[in-house]
């Protein structure tokens, strides 16, 4: 590399979502020719701060230059125009139209003569762009939607490498990929680099990562952490940069003591579905049990299929009782209860009172005859929201006027009312702030004490080892490894057998 | 602290909600009362004369009667367009029955052709996985043709006798059991509170263990029973049964429920009061309509434009970025 010379230069970044704070103060250095790295777990802030350069967001706070000048691009379509291009995590192309069309949207007007829009042309360049990420086997005229993924996300390369960007933003491209596809897009950011433009990677893989970047930027929590230079990389010092924070005492449960009765009460035999492959486990009673793994190794069908919302592909699903669980009702029969990681969206109903929300399961319990009175239905709600300590107005108020934390504590009242004994728990505090958290963890405890048994299943691995009896990882939707509840329990020990 | 701030400022957010003055909840009687007064003026009072409430009470019971069956639907936030097109098969089928076996077998023919129609509609909707707007606008074009083909494309009178049975008591027992039945079964009965977190969230309420196609498809099934019950009105009324049969009956029914405040997305903000007094609305407004010598052609004229109004009063459109 020549003398350094800074491309892209990030000032003192700040991004709030609500009361998250996204991104909090960061700065960024891109040089010329230059692979930067960014990693931190999910939440982090990496996809954040790109999309703010890409102008897909925008910052509360900062300033940003490129090359030297003041750069704030209005859209994303003028970030585009000033060279800097992002391959997006999510799928960025519309299936409904042809490839082509998808490699020069917003760009149409390249090809429309006299007023007509030259669709040989635009295919005819569409597949000269293609062909240059050798993609040669990529038809252009095609239809997207009849493409597979991997297929889509060459043609989101494709896009972005025909507007020749002095930056390209990779965001969690390359899991898409297969090797080959890897090689293409590794070619094309070597040739970038050589031409001393430069990118910003970010992927989860750390192998990947370390063998491609110059340079590695540490986010945790929206805070910058370290910079790392290639000769520093270890994948030791990048795990403990990545999820090296202190727990504080009393914020989990404090025994360190795995201890769970013999009496299994549910269990899943050879579970394959989707991403998951042959997945077996027991639940004891009074266990909580942890699962943990990245966004994608299948934990979260894995709480659909326990709860018999998915029908898995082979395997069963089995109560305490021997009896085979294929339907929400069934499992409710055994006493299962299941709050989804989407809570807003499957669990509670926003619109609705928090009197329905906590009824609707237990109508059978509730009613007289065929009636439902609504002294009783009130009654009902103030036995089992008491004990939460539900910030409400009423029984009567909407659900999407409560905080999250609220909101979850009513998804709980619900099944506490049902009188479930086993809870699943996909990602039980997400969006959830900090105080209330303890909150949950402290009821999630109790329930344990209580006998009741819980599956937790969370992307934060600071949580499952500081709640769970035993926890099972996940990796490409198998069981990698599985680990008692010790002291000595760390994070970095269970990454190596989530990545 | 500052979370507590944040529920505070929270809690103040809800208050003003609270205190401001909603116009969109006293909306449908603001109707109710605009269309009594006028046609009370315009027709000098004579709309509240015997002779002529009778005559409300003869239009207004389909309307009502078909508001209630259409609530449940509404709740969950679907809709049914076959309903006129089922009144008229109904009524055809009813007439068939008490020309070829007796007078007596026209109402269960009626209740019994209502309700199958209902069931297709409802096994249509959930097992076929077509859409409540696309299964039921198709069964109306369906049942259509088939009145012209049963009824030979003229009218099918009923023993004239039949007509004697059209008597106010009988009305009023039919309408007052099917209100408060209805009342009962949409305020205190599961039934009731099902259909309404379907139209809040239809996902969470599979996800809470409920057989989610039963409940959605029983609506249709009350509403064709329903209406197997206004083609029996309609044929002891007219002492016919013809194509043009429950003609007004759809559209009257979707601009009482509207006039009524129902929102069309269905949830729990669906009120049983909404769908009586908006029906009331409709029947003073086509009887009062009726009385000053109104052509019923012109009528769908003034029904449309009420149509839009109610749609433009009742609906929160602030927060629509895009009409679809």
């Amino acid at each position: 590399m020549d003398k350094e010379e800074i491309l892209l230069k990030v000032e003192h970044m700040s991004k709030r979502f609500g009361i998250t704070k996204a991104l909090d103060d960061v700065s960024l250095e891109l040089q010329k020719g230059q692979i930067l790295g960014l990693i931190g777990e999910n939440g982090s802030g990496k996809s954040t701060l790109t999309s703010i350069i890409a102008a897909i967001q925008s910052a509360d706070v900062g300033e940003m230059y490129l090359e030297g000048k003041p750069y704030k691009p209005a859209s994303s379509a003028d970030a585009n125009d000033q060279g800097i291009c992002m391959i997006l995590q999510e799928k960025g192309t519309f299936d409904m139209l042809t490839v082509a069309n998808n490699i020069f949207i917003g760009k149409e007007e390249l090809f429309i003569h006299y007023g007509f829009l030259n669709k040989k042309e635009m295919i005819a360049e569409a597949q000269k762009a293609l062909n240059k990420i050798q993609a040669i086997h990529i038809d252009a005229a095609a239809a997207l939607g009849s493409l597979n993924f991997e297929d889509r996300k060459l043609v989101e390369v494709a896009r972005a490498m025909q507007s020749q960007p002095k930056i390209l933003i990779v965001d969690e491209t390359t899991t898409a990929l297969s090797r080959n596809g890897r090689e293409v897009l590794y070619g094309i950011m070597e040739s970038m680099k050589n031409e001393g433009k430069s990118i910003i990677f970010i992927s989860h893989d750390l192998d990947e990562i370390m063998e491609v970047c110059d340079t590695l930027m540490v986010l945790r929590d929206g805070v910058y952490i370290d910079t790392i230079e290639e000769g520093d990389f270890s994948p030791a010092v990048i795990r403990k940069l990545m999820v090296g924070r202190e727990i504080s005492d009393n914020y989990y449960r404090t025994d360190t003591k795995s201890c769970k009765s013999k009496e299994v009460v549910f269990s899943m035999e050879h579970i394959s579905c989707k991403e998951v492959k042959d997945v077996s486990f027991e639940l004891h009673k009074g266990e909580i049990l942890g699962f943990g793994g990245l966004g994608d190794c299948g934990m979260h069908i894995l709480g659909n299929v326990a709860f018999g919302l998915t029908e898995p592909d082979i395997g069963k699903v089995k109560a305490g009782t021997g009896d085979v669980i294929t339907s929400p009702k069934a499992a409710m029969k055994h006493r299962i209860a299941y709050i989804s990681k989407n809570r807003d969206q499957e669990t509670l109903m926003l619109s609705s009172s928090i009197k329905d929300n906590i009824c609707i399961a237990s109508y059978p319990k509730i009613q007289k005859g065929p009636f439902i009175l609504c002294s009783d239905e009130t009654t009902f709600v103030e036995e089992w929201s008491k004990d939460l300590k539900i910030k409400m107005q009423n029984a009567n108020q909407y659900v999407m006027e409560l905080s999250g934390g609220n909101k979850q504590k009513v998804a709980l009242a619900k099944w506490l009312g049902y009188g479930a004994e086993i809870f699943i728990f996909d990602c039980p505090t997400r969006g959830i702030d900090i105080g209330v958290k303890s909150n949950i963890y402290q009821l999630m405890f109790q329930l344990k004490e209580e006998g009741k048994s819980i599956i937790m299943i969370s992307e934060e691995l600071t949580e499952i080892i500081g709640m769970s009896d035993r926890v099972i990882i996940l990796k490409e939707g198998k069981i990698s490894g599985e680990f008692n509840r010790e002291e000595q329990l760390s994070e970095t020990r269970l990454i190596d057998y989530m990545v | 602290m500052p979370e507590q701030i944040v529920t505070a400022d929270r809690m103040q957010g809800i208050k003003d909600k609270r205190g401001k003055f909603d116009f969109r909840t006293i909306f449908p009687f603001l109707g109710l009362l605009f269309v009594l007064i006028l046609f009370g003026i315009m027709t000098k009072g004579s709309l509240f004369s015997k002779l002529n409430l009778k005559a409300v009470l003869n239009d207004g019971i389909y309307v009502m009667i078909g508001t209630v069956g259409f609530l449940f639907l509404f709740a969950q936030g679907a809709l049914d367009f076959s309903v006129g097109a089922n009144m008229a098969t109904s009524c055809a089928v009813a007439a068939i029955a008490a020309n070829s076996i007796g007078p007596g077998a026209a109402l269960p023919a009626a209740l019994l052709t209502g309700t199958a129609i209902g069931i297709i509609n409802g096994l249509v909707y959930t097992k076929l996985r077509i859409s409540a707007f696309i299964t039921t606008l198709s069964g109306m074009f369906i049942l259509q043709g088939l009145v012209l083909v049963i009824l030979d494309g003229s009218v099918l009178a009923a023993p004239i006798s039949m007509l004697k049975w059209f008597t106010n008591p009988l009305k009023l027992t039919i309408l007052m059991a099917v209100l408060i039945i209805g009342y009962i079964m949409f305020q205190y009965t599961p039934y009731g509170k099902i259909c309404k977190s379907i139209g809040s969230c239809p996902e969470a309420v599979r996800q809470t263990g409920i057989n989610l196609d039963f409940y959605r498809a029983i609506p249709f099934v009350t509403m064709g029973l329903l209406v197997g019950m206004l083609a029996f009105l309609s044929l002891i009324r007219t002492g016919s049964a013809t194509n043009n049969t429950g003609g007004t009956l759809m559209f009257n029914v979707l601009n009482a429920a509207l006039l009524g405040g129902l929102p069309m997305s269905g949830g729990p903000t669906t009120k049983f009061r909404g769908a009586i007094v908006g029906s009331l609305t409709i029947a003073f407004l086509v009887s009062g309509m009726t009385i000053m010598g109104i052509e019923t052609t012109d009528q769908q004229i003034v029904k449309g434009i009420v149509f839009l109004i109610a749609i433009g009063i009742s609906f929160d459109r602030k927060n629509m970025k895009i009409i679809k």
